[in-house]
């Protein structure tokens, strides 16, 4: 008798994987957000920052000074990659009307005494404005205004130095030199810092959207009763749920590979990590937000109400996981938040391993949290599986 | 109309979905964002330490780093391999070494050089400790020379002019403090806001349709779609319009983020961000008549909104063919106003093309009105 019940159980489990692979690919919704818009989407976003740096802010100068040195100084900004300097004004006044019509985003202003201090040796201030409405536009003109000081300082303190050698110049422009290194990020661009995490977040709402579209689904066509066979036993519930994992990890897998693999290649972002190093991270992670999607479907009420739900939390999980703001400046409350969420420890753990060529050992604690999570998601998502069978609806 | 409008009072009321998005998440979000950034610059970053050189000098270096507002206590490592370790570990953001000798060198004249490395995948966090770790590069250099100067006899504001002839006085106007949760909260949480405003007048046009009660909605209107569509929309902007200003409140009245326009005209944008997105909505609705198009139409649209409205990244660095699709863009044309009026305190009217083109946004919904009747008489719901 057992090997009968076997076989059909295994029967019944055969069936059920795949008509859930058939809902998926029969509901045009479910083929939308889960085929179409990782297709595209990483696209479009990767289109969008692909420039990745802000060249040649337009900016305005007002100069008082009007010497060789107030000019040699707005030449050398003019000609940073940062700033591109459009206008010159008699006044501030005047530069300030071209901010008013958004001509320039910024003004740098050279002081009536500029040249006169730097003779007497004094020490004089160049004053540079912007508004806040862009960080990356106040970084360009900061960014630009300061290297272009700081170059000048040195000539101005050598030429202060009396009679001195080429060495002894050297030393006095610079007594300790410093280099600067940026890692994992050598142009510290837009894309390449919020690209990877895009990515990883297109994987977990469009798993939320797809799985919450058809458990809505079942429940306006009032198929939930269906369910009731499949959550008898405790044994025939988990593999019902198993089961659904199965098939969306199956569809799940080579979308990721594409989300993650493909498009960060055909748009040159950093990939540091090896096929088999990701597929260790993705198993959990598409298996923690699965789950997770699935315990979460008991709230939806209807098919196209989850599109609701979940749409908006994109930009909340993006800032949860500490991409955007530092993770060590996020408010202990909204950081526990974070640890419910599977986005949370993917992105960074992505990140990591894509991004900073972290090892498995060093994102063992992310990769752990994913598979407690999966666990975890795996047993509520049982616990949703039964509430909906039992549920009896109007 | 009266009978339409109790109708949908009636649907809003019954349907929890309503007041989850349009009153609890929008306003969640907006809590969200203020305590998440809370801080306003993040303060304390961890930043790692390679000190091979052991003198008082790198050990000043050290301390002196940080001293600096956005720099953490740091945590030492004893070389730089382990540094790249933690930094993979996402434990610090940054590290600064300084090599063996460097004290020795830099007295024997011989200009030993100090680095510092930047993880730039966190594009904020890099930044600012770039920016302190820089800082202090220049201050190491500037402190061998000054003992020598005070030697010479000079004073604080002889040494300094030498040190630093030219200094740059940057002004962040409109926001002093570069305040994070004044840049990036106003906008957004317009733009969570606006994806419900997408959303909502969608979902209320497109479940007639898939519950079949459509041709019931015109009969409640005598057959009048202007009266249909309206009485629909009417109460739904209203609770949308006190939410919009209960944030207003909350933002310019009770955390006081620059408002240099006056907050009156910050509530006219919000006002009109409000009417110009349903508008658009509603559009959205019209060009795709299914419940679930539309809504994935608006849920595209107000995800992408975030990116192309230019917070984050300037629009002219953008394609141009994207630079001109941010027109159509409600959450662009709001950041525009709210940079004119709330951070620069210029009056609306400088501003008036993009008031305008609001104002279009909620225009559309007359244009919509004769497709619309066809699509709530014929059509009906596509899964």
């Amino acid at each position: 008798m057992s090997n009968h019940h076997k076989s059909r159980r295994y029967h019944l489990i055969n069936r059920l994987f795949s008509y859930e692979l058939r809902s998926i690919f029969r509901d045009p919704a479910v083929l939308m957000f889960c085929v179409f818009v990782p297709l595209g989407y990483p696209l479009l976003y990767s289109f969008i920052y692909n420039e990745e740096v802000v060249r040649e802010v337009p900016v305005a100068v007002v100069d008082d000074n009007r010497t060789g040195l107030s000019r040699e100084f707005v030449r050398k900004v003019d000609a940073t990659a940062d700033v591109n300097i459009v206008a010159h004004c008699a006044d501030m006044a005047e530069a300030k009307a071209l901010v008013r019509e958004r001509k320039v985003y910024g003004v740098i202003y050279m002081p009536t005494d500029f040249t006169r201090s730097l003779a007497r040796g004094e020490q004089v201030s160049i004053g540079a404005y912007a508004d806040l409405s862009g960080m990356l536009y106040y970084k360009a003109i900061l960014t630009a205004a300061t290297n272009v000081s700081l170059d000048l300082n040195a000539r101005i303190k050598v030429e202060r130095m009396p009679s001195t050698t080429n060495e002894q110049d050297r030393v006095t422009q610079q007594p300790i030199a410093y280099e600067e290194v940026s890692l994992f990020n050598p142009q510290a661009g837009f894309a390449t810092f919020l690209i990877p995490a895009v990515l990883i977040l297109v994987l977990h709402q469009t798993l939320l959207l797809g799985i919450g579209i058809l458990a809505g689904t079942d429940r306006d066509k009032g198929r939930n009763r269906l369910l009731r066979p499949l959550v008898k036993t405790p044994t025939a519930l988990a593999s019902a749920v198993a089961v659904k994992g199965m098939a969306w990890l199956l569809v799940y897998l080579p979308v990721s590979v594409y989300v993650c693999g493909v498009v960060p290649h055909l748009f040159s972002l950093v990939q540091l990590s090896s096929p088999l190093h990701m597929a260790c991270l993705f198993v959990p992670f598409l298996l923690a937000t699965i789950f997770f999607a699935i315990t979460i479907s008991y709230f939806v009420r209807h098919r196209e109400a989850v599109i609701l739900l979940v749409v908006f939390s994109s930009v909340i999980f993006l800032f949860i996981s500490g991409i955007s703001w530092p993770g060590s400046a996020i408010p202990p409350v909204w950081k526990a938040v974070g640890y419910i969420l599977p986005s949370t420890f993917g992105i960074n753990a992505f990140i990591a391993m894509n991004n900073m060529g972290a090892s498995l050992m060093d994102v063992r604690p992310s990769l752990i949290l994913l598979w407690v999570q999966a666990g975890i998601y795996f047993l509520t998502a049982c616990a949703s599986l039964w509430g909906r069978a039992r549920e009896t609806r109007q | 109309m009266i009978q339409v409008i109790r109708r949908e009072l009636r649907r809003m009321a019954t349907q929890p979905l309503y007041w989850l998005s349009m009153v609890v998440f929008p306003l969640m979000a907006t809590l969200f964002f203020t305590t998440l950034m809370g801080e306003g610059l993040p303060e304390q970053l961890p930043l790692g330490v390679v000190d091979e050189d052991h003198t008082s000098t790198s050990r000043s270096i050290v301390r002196n780093l940080s001293a600096f507002q956005s720099t953490a206590t740091h945590i030492a490592y004893a070389n730089p391999t382990e540094a790249r370790k933690a930094m993979q570990r996402g434990e610090i953001y940054g590290y600064y070494l300084i090599p063996r000798g460097t004290s020795r060198e830099a007295q024997l004249q011989r200009v030993p050089t100090v680095s510092f490395y930047t993880n730039y995948s966190y594009l904020v966090a890099g930044s600012l400790l770039y920016r302190d770790m820089r800082m202090m590069s220049e201050l190491a250099s500037g402190a061998a020379a000054r003992t020598v100067l005070y030697a010479h006899g000079a004073t604080e504001r002889m040494a300094m002019a030498y040190l630093q002839p030219i200094v740059i006085d940057m002004h962040a106007t409109g926001n002093p403090w570069i305040n994070y949760n004044v840049y990036l909260t106003n906008c957004l949480v317009p733009g969570v806001f606006g994806i419900f405003l997408f959303m909502i007048p969608i979902y209320s046009l497109g479940t007639e349709l898939k519950w079949g009660t459509s041709g019931e909605l015109l009969r409640t209107a005598r057959g009048h779609i202007s009266h249909a569509v309206l009485g629909k929309l009417l109460p739904q902007a209203i609770v949308f319009l006190l939410v919009g200003t209960v944030i207003v409140l909350w933002l310019y009245g009770y955390l006081r983020f620059p408002c240099h326009g006056g907050i009156l005209s910050m509530w006219i944008v919000m006002c009109l961000y409000v009417l110009a997105c349903m508008g658009w909505g509603v559009f959205l609705f019209t060009m795709a008549p299914t419940l679930r198009l539309g809504l994935s139409l608006a849920s595209l649209w107000g995800v992408l909104s975030f990116s192309i409205c230019g917070m984050s990244f300037p629009v002219m660095a953008m394609h141009p063919v994207l630079q001109g699709l941010t027109w159509f863009f409600p959450l662009r044309h709001y950041f525009i106003l709210y940079v004119n009026s709330a951070l620069d305190g210029y009056p609306l009217l400088n501003a008036w093309p993009y008031v305008a083109c609001l104002l279009c946004f909620a225009l559309l919904l007359p244009l919509c009105l004769p497709r619309l009747r066809t699509v709530l008489e014929r059509y009906c719901y596509v899964a």
